[in-house]
């Protein structure tokens, strides 16, 4: 294992895009049944039942998730089933959530309910799943 | 406002009362537990630069593949290859949209290759629409591409022209009643 301090920065291809490329809002009145793909970041207030790749996902209080998400960034405040692949994870104390999170980093607030495991992966695992994912796309 | 949905049977009755719980939060001493919430909360806000007056943004970095549904309004500036419905949807310039748009009111500044139907459509300058429109409003600007039939039938497929549509069906369907109800129509429309 290599050092382990630069990790935290370490290859986030679309982090300074974050800035220019506009971040997309779900309102909680919606409802989004397939696929999303986004170069920046994501806010998740309504419902998305299908898969989510992104660079940055939060899915706030209100929100529900179900599917997959793979993304670099993903903070959980709602709810969520399925599976999520992202380097860095934090679930806030209002996450509600059933399924993998497969991560490199985790941050858990004290509240948030997990239903299933949270298996801990090097940064290449990302990495594959990023051509994975363009691959599919 | 979102972020104390999952806490509101405590501080919702009052949009007031929240945030004064919220300040009150905050202006707490750094004990373990109760600084972990408004830190948690801290990034969400990161998102307050998105304009909050339209309830939803498909911002030109994302693409979706499905259905978007909203009781709302929708700002797509993205690309969609599926069906969206909202109340009042906008399609801006940058957008591309594959499949049939729905609304109260749509507007239209980007690409759209299929179908409109609205109570009001406004085409602007840079729209580009390939296929039909169902309106009853409709507004087309200098410059606007439109490929396809404008109808002015918004709503009266399943609404208004209930006399028409009803009385062949009637007829073909229960035909020992088609007396009882010409005579209804009748009375009702005195041109037949």
């Amino acid at each position: 294992m290599p050092a382990l301090s630069p990790v935290m920065h370490v290859k986030l291809p679309a982090v300074g895009d974050d800035t220019d490329v506009p971040a997309s809002h779900l309102g909680k009145a919606l409802t989004i049944k397939g696929r999303l793909d986004s170069l920046g970041a994501v806010h998740v207030d309504g419902r998305v039942l299908g898969q989510i790749a992104a660079d940055r996902l939060v899915v706030g209080a209100g929100g529900y998730v179900e599917g997959d998400i793979v993304a670099n960034d993903v903070r959980i405040g709602g709810r969520f089933t399925g599976r999520i692949f992202a380097r860095h994870v934090t679930l806030d104390s209002s996450a509600d959530i059933t399924g993998r999170v497969f991560h490199h980093t985790v941050t858990v607030a004290k509240g948030a309910r997990i239903d299933g495991r949270m298996p801990w992966r090097p940064l290449n695992y990302f990495e594959r799943l990023e051509h994975l994912r363009e691959a599919q796309s | 406002m979102n972020m104390f949905s999952r806490t509101d049977k405590i501080v919702d009755p009052t949009a007031g009362g929240a945030t004064a719980a919220r300040d009150k939060v905050e202006a707490m001493p750094p004990s373990a537990v109760e600084t972990k919430r408004p830190q948690a909360y801290a990034a969400p806000s990161d998102f307050a630069s998105t304009p909050t007056r339209t309830a939803s943004v498909i911002s030109k970095a994302l693409k979706i593949t499905g259905q978007l549904e909203s009781t709302e309004d929708i700002q797509v500036d993205g690309e969609v290859d599926g069906d969206v419905r909202g109340l009042s949807v906008k399609i801006g310039s940058s957008a591309k949209v594959k499949g049939t748009v729905y609304g109260e009111e749509v507007e239209l500044a980007g690409t759209i290759d299929g179908k409109i139907e609205a109570k009001k459509v406004v085409l602007t300058s840079t729209a580009h629409m390939s296929g039909d429109i169902l309106h009853q409003e409709i507004k087309i600007e200098l410059g606007a591409y439109v490929d396809g039939h404008c109808r002015p039938e918004f709503g009266k497929v399943a609404g208004k022209s209930g006399h028409a549509t009803v009385k062949p069906m009637a007829a073909a369907v229960t035909p020992v009643r088609e007396k009882a109800i010409t005579d209804k129509i009748t009375e009702i429309s005195p041109r037949a």
